[in-house]
C-alpha cells in the first residue's frame, strides 16, 4: 500500500511484533537441500556466507 | 543416526560402489545412479520388482519370481513376507500372510523358519528371520554387482516410517552380514518425494505433499511439508487391512465362485489350488491395471479341472469397491491427522505396486482439488513408475552421500541437526487489491524449518509509483464455505441418478457447498517504507528467519541500491 502521511520509523523500518507460533519438528535427513542445511548448521554459517563460498 | 554398523570398518569413500535398495514385504528393488539420474536395475530374471521370496528345492536356493512360483509346489520350504518380522519378537508379529508359505516359528522369542535348505532328505534347518534377510539381500546385491560389473560395497535402504530402532538395527546387521555397508536408512515416503524432486525438470517449491504408498500387505500414507527442498513429516498412517492382497482376495473369491458354478469343489479349500489362484489372481490384477480386459486361467485348478475366464476392468472395480473406499479413508485420515484439509494439499505422490490401479488414482483426483497434482500413471503423463520411486530415491541419496565419511553422515543426521524450529504460521506481506481490500501474499509458508530465507518480488501497477509501505504480517488459512445459490428444484429425476453414480465411493453429492482456502491476516510483525519506486517497478522483499527465530527483513526496489533493512528479535 501507499505510504501514509506522517508514517515514521527508524531508517524506514518499524518493528511491531515477533514471531508467535513455532514447533519443534524433525526434518528428514535426505536430499541435497538438507545436506546443504547440515553443512551450514555444522559450520555455523548463514545463508549469505554459504552463498559466497 | 546412532545405530552401530558392526565392528568392521567400511570401505574408503572414494572406493565405494553404491546402490539404493527398497526392501519390501512383497517386492524389493535395486537402483543405481548414472549421470545424476536414478535407474532401477533388473535382476537376471529381467525383473525390476523382485519378489521378496526365498525358496529351497533339492538344496538349491531360489529367490525372486522363481521362488514365488514354488509357493505352489513347495510352500513349506519357501520363505515369504518376512521383512516386517526383522527385529521383532515372535509375539509381536502377524503371521497371516505366511500361512501359504513356511510358517514363522517361535524360538526363544525370536522369529525362525524351518526349511530343508540342504537337500530333500536332510533334516530341516532352522533359519532365523535375520538370516533369511541376509540371504535374500545377498542375492539382491549380487544381481546389482553383476549388472554394474563392480562389487557393490554400500547402500542406502528405504524403510517405513514406523520402523523402530530395533528393526533398524536388525536390518543394518542383516545387510552387513551380506557384506554391504549401510550408509543410511531413509524413510519410504521421503525417498519417493526425493525421486520426484531430483528429476532435472522438477522445480523445488514450497508444497504440501501426501505420499500414498499402497503396497502388497500394507499401506502407508504420509503427509510431508516440502519446504525449499527439505522435508518434514507432519503425520503418518499405517494400515494392514487395505492393501494389494485384499484386491487379490476379491479376485480369488470371484473366480472361486465362478469355478464352483461349474464344478463341485471350492478351490479355496485346498492349499495347492489356493496357491495357484493367488498367483494367477495377482497377475490378472496387474493386467487389469494396464488393459481393460484380462484373462484368468489356471491349469488343473482343482479336481483336475482347468479353469479359464476373462474379466473386464469395470467388473473388477465393482468387486473391489470396499477396498477402494478403504484407500480413500486412509488418505483422508492422514490429511486430517496432520491438521490439514484436502484443500491444503498441493501434490499427491502415489507409490507402491498397488498404485498402478487406475481407479485409486481417479478416486484421489476426485477427493482433492483439480489443482492438486495426482502423480500416478493413470492421472499424470509425467508420473514415475510408482513401484520404482523408493529405490530411485534411495539410490539418489546414496550417490549424494557416498563421498562422505561415515562419521560425517552420522553427525549430519544427528537429532541436533534435524530437530529444529518450524514456524506455525505463514509470514507474508499485505497488499491492497483493486477493490481497496487488503490481501495477504505468503512469502514463507507455515511449517517451514528455520533457518530459512525467502525472497518475493512485488510488482507495482503501471501507473502507480512513489512511496510504499511494506507491511509484514503473520497469516493463517481457513476454509471458506459458500453455499451454492439455490437452483430450481428438479424433483424425482435426481433420485435414481444418484444410485447410478454411486460406484465411485466418494461422497460426490450434487450441489456441493463450495469450499475454498482463504488467507487471514494475522498479527503484524513489521512495517518498512520504500520510497521513490518507479511506475511499474518491482519491490523485492527478503525475509530471513534465523535458527533462533529472529527475523531479518530487507525491502528494496529491484535494480536500486540500498533499501530498508530491519531485524526482529527472537521471541
Amino acid at each position: 500500500p501507499a505510504l501514509p502521511d506522517g508514517w515514521a520509523g527508524d531508517k524506514g523500518f518499524k518493528a511491531i511484533g515477533k514471531l508467535s507460533g513455532t514447533s519443534q519438528r524433525s526434518i528428514e535427513p535426505v536430499g541435497p537441500h538438507f545436506l546443504a542445511h547440515a553443512r551450514r548448521s555444522r559450520h555455523n554459517r548463514t545463508f549469505s556466507e554459504d552463498d559466497r563460498l | 543416526m546412532s545405530q552401530s554398523r558392526g565392528a568392521k570398518p567400511g570401505p574408503e569413500p572414494a572406493e565405494r560402489v553404491v546402490i539404493g535398495i527398497a526392501f519390501g514385504n512383497s517386492n524389493s528393488s535395486i537402483a543405481f545412479t548414472i549421470d545424476d539420474k536414478a535407474e532401477v536395475i533388473a535382476n537376471e530374471d529381467g525383473d525390476r520388482q523382485i519378489p521378496t521370496v526365498l525358496s529351497y528345492v533339492d538344496g538349491d536356493e531360489y529367490y525372486g519370481s522363481h521362488a514365488k512360483t514354488f509357493l505352489v509346489r513347495n510352500p513349506s520350504n519357501t520363505i515369504a513376507y518376512f521383512r516386517d518380522f526383522l527385529g521383532k519378537e515372535f509375539k509381536a508379529i502377524d503371521p497371516t500372510h505366511c500361512h501359504a508359505a513356511a510358517h514363522p516359528l517361535d524360538s526363544a522369542g525370536t522369529v525362525n523358519f524351518s526349511v530343508k535348505d540342504k537337500g530333500p532328505d536332510d533334516e530341516p534347518t532352522s533359519v532365523s528371520v535375520a538370516e533369511a534377510g541376509t540371504r535374500y539381500l545377498r542375492r539382491l546385491v549380487h544381481s546389482a554387482s553383476e549388472y554394474l560389473g563392480k562389487k557393490v560395497t554400500s547402500a542406502v535402504i528405504a524403510v517405513p516410517t514406523d520402523c523402530g530402532d530395533k528393526q533398524r538395527e536388525a536390518l543394518i546387521e542383516a545387510v552387513n552380514a551380506a557384506g554391504v555397508e549401510v550408509l543410511q536408512l531413509i524413510s519410504d515416503p521421503v525417498a519417493a518425494a526425493l525421486a520426484y524432486d531430483a528429476r532435472p525438470e522438477a522445480v523445488i517449491e514450497d508444497k504440501m505433499v501426501v505420499v500414498a504408498d499402497f503396497g502388497g500387505t500394507r499401506s502407508d500414507v504420509a503427509v510431508i511439508a516440502s519446504r525449499g527442498g527439505m522435508y518434514t513429516i507432519l503425520a503418518t498412517v499405517h494400515d494392514y487391512e487395505f492393501a494389494g492382497v485384499q484386491l487379490d482376495q476379491a479376485l480369488i473369491d470371484h473366480f472361486a465362485k465362478e469355478f464352483m458354478k461349474k464344478h463341485s469343489t471350492d478351490p479355496r479349500s485346498n492349499p495347492k489350488s489356493l496357491a495357484k489362484l493367488r498367483l494367477e489372481a495377482e497377475s490378472t490384477k496387474k493386467a487389469l491395471s494396464l488393459g481393460t480386459n484380462a484373462q484368468f486361467s489356471v491349469e488343473s485348478l482343482a479336481d483336475g479341472y482347468d479353469f479359464s475366464m476373462t474379466l473386464n476392468r469395470v467388473r473388477y472395480e465393482m468387486l473391489i469397491r470396499g477396498v477402494l473406499a478403504g484407500f480413500n479413508r486412509l488418505v483422508e485420515g492422514a490429511v486430517k491427522k496432520a491438521g490439514l484439509d484436502v484443500l491444503d494439499i498441493d501434490e499427491v505422490i502415489m507409490c507402491g505396486g498397488t498404485s498402478h490401479t487406475p481407479r485409486i488414482a481417479r478416486n484421489l483426483a476426485d477427493m482433492f482439488q483439480t489443482t492438486t497434482k495426482i502423480l500416478a500413471p493413470a492421472t499424470s503423463t509425467t508420473a514415475v513408475n510408482p513401484s520404482e520411486l523408493q529405490a530411485r530415491g534411495a539410490a539418489l541419496q546414496a550417490s549424494l552421500i557416498q563421498e562422505y565419511e561415515m562419521g560425517d553422515i552420522e553427525q549430519s543426521t544427528h537429532p541436533a541437526v534435524t530437530t529444529v524450529n518450524h514456524i506455525s504460521n505463514a509470514i507474508g506481506v499485505v497488499a491492497v487489491g483493486a477493490d481497496g481490500e487488503e490481501t495477504f501474499t505468503p512469502v514463507m509458508q507455515a511449517e517451514t524449518a528455520a533457518p530459512a530465507r525467502r525472497i518475493v518480488h512485488l510488482g507495482c501497477a503501471k501507473d502507480v509509483g512513489g512511496d510504499f509501505l511494506i507491511k509484514v504480517v503473520e497469516g493463517g488459512t481457513h476454509i471458506k464455505v459458500t453455499k451454492p445459490p439455490p437452483k430450481p428444484q428438479q424433483p424425482v429425476a435426481n433420485g435414481d441418478k444418484a444410485d447410478d453414480d454411486s460406484d465411485s465411493d466418494d461422497d460426490s453429492v450434487e450441489e456441493e457447498d463450495k469450499r475454498e482456502k482463504v488467507w487471514k491476516i494475522g498479527r503484524p510483525l513489521a512495517e518498512a517504507a520504500v520510497s521513490g519506486v518507479k511506475k511499474g517497478g518491482k519491490v523485492e522483499v527478503t525475509i530471513n528467519v534465523a535458527a533462533d527465530l529472529a527475523i531479518t527483513m530487507t525491502a528494496r526496489e529491484v535494480g536500486s541500491k540500498g533499501g530498508v533493512r530491519g531485524t526482529l528479535a527472537a521471541p
